[in-house]
């Protein structure tokens, strides 16, 4: 991909360099950082244009999510390293933010950088459609999600074969979303989960537990995994039936909490 | 006695009739019948002590949060229930 079709790609997120350079924050150095790559995340951005169709109405920020149970995600700064220039990105409240598009950065091959150690911390594509209920997620988003994630290398993989046997034969590309056998990629509700239910027009299912928390009701080890990125949220995990072609894109996604109401 | 056998944790511990092969034991999380297990739990009353002494041993999860998930299952369908961190049962699923 050259560097011109990234830097037209990363336009679609939303970010503006005025509201940036208004609210410029700064980074303070930390010894082994984790960090992403900045023509990984573009590359993503530039799949979720091309691949719109799964989420016509959505727009893509990025998401951080705690690691460890006691993570600090308050006041987490983030910027984008590269040889020449440092460009600091705006952390929003709900740990979301947009890339700032940077044709030198990118050149530099740059890396996407928070104020946080490697470990603390994971990070997901988040791919919203606006309007929808509150606690629903949208299929089509979530597919969108997952290839985006998979294309930026955000998501943190088991070593080959540990886990999964078969993920061997499907790299970390997006065609894993979509391949037959069920794809586990780990999406996060805001908060604790008790259910998960999808819909479409008469049709309605419930997941089985199975699908929540990583699949800890099949794992009577899963509180020793330390492969997994969602040890600290995994009562928000959850995986959906991406490849499952009989759920439509708009099917709804109703997340129902443990504390109360859906 | 007699519920809990119809139920499942504890339907087992009946020594099996002569001339008949012993069936296999439930498992953690085994009932016979998820539809009368959960006949057998009262969302706002039923404690986990309560739940364990009509089902038998669940598949438990405990997070961090002080929340559990349990879980009981026979060969078609699944129950999932709900306790928050008072022990008394909040919410139930059946699958």
């Amino acid at each position: 991909m050259s560097a011109r079709s990234l830097l037209c790609a990363a336009a679609v997120l939303a970010c503006s360099s005025a509201a940036l350079a208004e609210e410029a924050v700064v980074v303070t150095a930390v010894r082994d950082p984790v960090k992403k790559s900045y023509r990984k995340m573009l590359e993503g951005a530039a799949l979720f244009k091309e691949r719109r169709h799964l989420a016509p109405e959505a727009t893509l920020r990025f998401r951080l999510l705690p690691r460890e149970p006691d993570a600090r995600m308050q006041g987490v700064e983030l910027e984008v390293a590269a040889d020449s220039l440092a460009i600091p990105l705006k952390v929003a409240p709900d740990h979301t933010f947009a890339l700032e598009v940077s044709r030198v950065a990118a050149k530099e091959n740059a890396q996407v950088m928070p104020n946080r150690r490697a470990g603390t911390m994971t990070w997901r594509a988040d791919v919203r459609t606006p309007g929808l209920p509150a606690d629903t997620r949208r299929l089509g988003d979530l597919r969108l999600e997952c290839e985006v994630g998979m294309k930026s290398g955000l998501i943190s993989r088991y070593p080959r074969g540990l886990f999964d046997v078969f993920d061997a034969l499907f790299p970390d590309t997006p065609e894993y979303c979509s391949r037959e056998r069920k794809p586990r990629y780990l999406f996060f509700a805001e908060r604790p989960l008790f259910g998960v239910t999808l819909v479409h027009g008469a049709r309605r299912e419930a997941l089985p537990v199975a699908m929540l928390y990583r699949g800890a009701s099949e794992d009577r080890e899963w509180k020793k995994d330390r492969y997994c990125d969602c040890s600290a949220v995994i009562d928000r995990a959850y995986f959906v039936p991406l490849s499952d072609k009989s759920w439509p894109d708009d099917t709804r996604v109703e997340l129902e909490y443990m504390d109360g109401g859906s | 006695m007699a519920a809990c056998a119809l139920i499942g944790g504890c339907a087992l511990q009946e020594p099996a009739p002569s001339g008949k092969p012993a069936e296999k034991p439930l498992g953690p999380g085994e009932v016979l019948s998820v539809p009368a297990a959960e006949d057998a739990v009262v969302i706002g009353k039923s404690t986990k002590a309560d739940v364990r002494a009509a089902l038998g041993e669940p598949i438990a999860l405990d997070f961090a949060s002080g929340y559990e998930v349990w879980v009981y299952r026979d060969p078609k369908r699944e129950l999932v229930l709900l306790f928050p961190p008072s022990g008394i049962l909040a919410k139930t699923r059946l699958r």
